[in-house]
């Protein structure tokens, strides 16, 4: 009798699956649908409105105890970050087409397509358009959607972006059965990007009475001296800030293809792009000159520099292509040669912050790294805090604060072996987290 | 947890009672079962409406089995073994169940069952870059012969039924933003071996 349970119980087992593998692979992607406005349209569109939630953060950027988030493409969460164990959303600044910022003194600059918008904050509850240099960005790329100026009938060409997902049978080989296109490049606005320019460090250049926020990772806009640096994919823009609630258009240096951000440190600004590191003399902030180049493999490529070494995550995936996943550290006293010190194998490196010796380097889906940097060719790793997905970090002395795509999360590394999380913003992503 | 305390001694009288029943006590002691062989399978993909491929899976396993021969007919323990699938070497990692069914003729042939379940394991596994493999539970039901005289070592032949389940993380494409793939493996697993 037992038998004969036995043997149908194997035969129901069989049965109900065959010898058939069955192999589901789930994807999300981006479907893009093309649709234009108006240039009139986005200009009218800029306005304040009541907080929301967090869907599809970008750029992060402080000063002053307010943390501001840009929305990709949709405008900037204010936040008051005063209590970084509690912080506060206070108002979202509606911009169309935003997606960096940058501040000085009590105005923010912020790009909504072809305009740069400058907002007098000085009250964050009331937030005003001070003034907007025009037609000043020709092109650009969010999320993966690109936009483009047509200046003659006053039209933005822009993508929307729709997330979909779907689940396919594969044949259990992982191999790629959805190619897509191996040869696009596409820029990766949130690529993840970290910079750590310190309040302290841009207030010493600046002119004495200017003070700079912090700039959040993945950069494109910075400030030095009288001057707001803006880079596209393939060119500088330089903005006259003198007056900072009137910015002029400024000089437009050509820096070639793939250019995804921008680092000052001291008077030398360090450009990351697809292919290399760019490093160009700013000692005339009006016109920087180029110094070297530093090339490697095609990846993205996020820099921070500390003192006499950069430190540079090149990572594989998604829109940046190349099999490389690592840390490199270069030597950068001779800024007219740098040179590779060691490379450091890391799983899927997006942005990173130094906060010497402490340097912090996001893993993307396997979380957050804190290395002790002091030598640079022993980095140690102290802590490795996983579960959640990170990309972007500003370390900012004593607190760090980081995005991923679950959340905006604040953490207090006075122990960098133990980092204590002091508080979590939800983001209600439009899509699966992975 | 009363009851489960309750049931686990239950379940212990079940095995531990034919123990002392029996005539001449038997001593338990240690048993092995090596075997290796194919697990054959097919699968179904790129199914749309105009096309669809089926395909067939031949892939190589090991296992070795050890545990205790609690009873004549009943041996419990651990079966490690390792299957490697065209895009996954798994290492299941199981409890093991042996029963010998039925002597027939009182011969030297032996008919015996097994069930193994645990997880798999992808230690041994290499991924390629951008790729994350992931182990699963495991199941391995199965039947099979012993030949040879029961207190010598034994040539075995067994057919099993065998889902492994796994998960592997993809390499994104420039406009994805998450890819997983979720895969059962349903086998048939033909096996030869020695058990002593």
């Amino acid at each position: 009798m037992r038998r004969t349970l036995y043997f149908l119980l194997g035969i129901v087992l069989v049965g109900l699956n065959g010898c058939t593998d069955k192999c589901k692979e789930t994807r999300t992607f981006r479907q893009f649908t093309p649709r234009t406005f108006t240039i009139a349209q986005v200009r009218m569109g800029v306005q304040a409105e009541p907080a929301r939630t967090l869907v599809n953060p970008g750029k992060i950027y402080t000063k002053d105890g307010f943390l501001l988030i840009n929305e990709i493409k949709e405008g900037i969460h204010i936040i008051d970050n005063r209590n970084p164990s509690s912080p506060k959303t206070v108002a979202f600044l509606r911009i169309p087409g935003n997606g960096d910022m940058a501040i000085r003194n009590n105005v923010l600059y912020a790009d909504s397509f072809m305009d740069l918008v400058a907002f007098d904050i000085s009250d964050p509850q009331n937030i005003r358009e001070l003034n907007r240099v025009k037609d000043v960005f020709q092109n650009g790329q969010f999320d993966g959607g690109y936009w483009s100026l047509n200046a003659q009938q006053e039209l933005i060409n822009d993508q929307k972006v729709d997330y979909v997902t779907q689940t396919v049978s594969t044949d259990c080989e992982s191999g790629v059965t959805n190619g897509g296109c191996a040869n696009c490049a596409v820029f990766d606005s949130r690529g993840g990007f970290v910079q750590n320019f310190s309040s302290t460090m841009s207030g010493s250049n600046a002119p004495a009475p200017s003070t700079n926020g912090t700039g959040g990772s993945m950069a494109r806009f910075t400030l030095y001296d009288n001057y707001l640096y803006t880079v596209s994919q393939s060119d500088m823009q330089l903005f006259d800030i003198k007056t900072p609630a009137d910015p002029k258009k400024g000089n437009k240096i050509s820096m070639g293809w793939g250019i995804e951000t921008i680092f000052p440190y001291k008077d030398k600004l360090f450009i990351g792009s697809q292919t290399g590191m760019q490093i160009f003399d700013n000692s005339n902030p009006e016109k920087p000159v180029r110094m070297s180049t530093f090339d490697h493999a095609r990846v993205c490529d996020p820099v921070v520099v500390y003192e006499d070494k950069a430190y540079v995550t090149l990572r594989s995936g998604t829109t940046c292509q190349g099999f490389t996943n690592q840390l490199d550290v270069v030597d950068v006293s001779n800024l007219y040669s740098p040179r590779l010190l060691k490379s450091y194998p890391m799983k899927n490196p997006h942005g990173l912050g130094i906060d010497f010796p402490n340097l912090f380097i996001c893993e993307g889906a396997y979380g957050l790294k804190t290395f002790n940097a002091s030598d640079a060719m022993k980095i140690d790793e102290l802590e490795h805090l996983e579960g959640f997905n990170a990309y972007d970090v500003i370390p900012l002395g004593k607190s760090l604060l980081l995005i991923g795509q679950d959340g905006f999360y604040q953490y207090d590394y006075s122990n960098p072996r133990k980092l204590k999380l002091l508080s979590k913003i939800p983001v209600q992503r439009p899509y699966p987290a992975s | 947890m009363k009851k489960l305390i309750g049931k686990t001694a239950w379940l212990w009288c079940l095995i531990a009672i034919p123990v002392y029943a029996q005539k001449t006590a038997f001593k338990p002691v240690f048993t092995n079962m090596t075997e290796f062989g194919v697990l054959l399978g097919q699968v179904r993909y790129n199914v749309t409406n105009i096309s669809e491929n089926v395909s067939k899976r031949q892939n190589i396993t090991a296992q070795t089995f050890n545990g205790v021969q609690l009873r004549p007919k009943l041996a419990l323990g651990a079966t490690v073994g390792v299957d490697w699938y065209n895009s996954a070497l798994l290492m299941p990692v199981c409890a093991g169940v042996r029963y010998d069914l039925a002597q027939p003729g009182k011969k030297n042939l032996r008919v015996f069952t097994s069930l193994d379940t645990g997880y798999g394991f992808t230690w041994l596994n290499e991924d390629p870059t951008g790729y994350e493999t992931r182990g699963g539970w495991v199941i391995a039901p199965g039947i099979g012969f012993r030949i040879g005289r029961p207190q010598n070592a034994n040539f075995i032949l067994s057919l099993s039924y065998k889902r492994q389940e796994a998960e592997a993380d993809k390499p994104l494409a420039w406009n994805e933003i998450y890819k997983i793939e979720n895969r059962v493996y349903n086998r048939l697993a033909f096996r030869l071996g020695l058990s002593f």
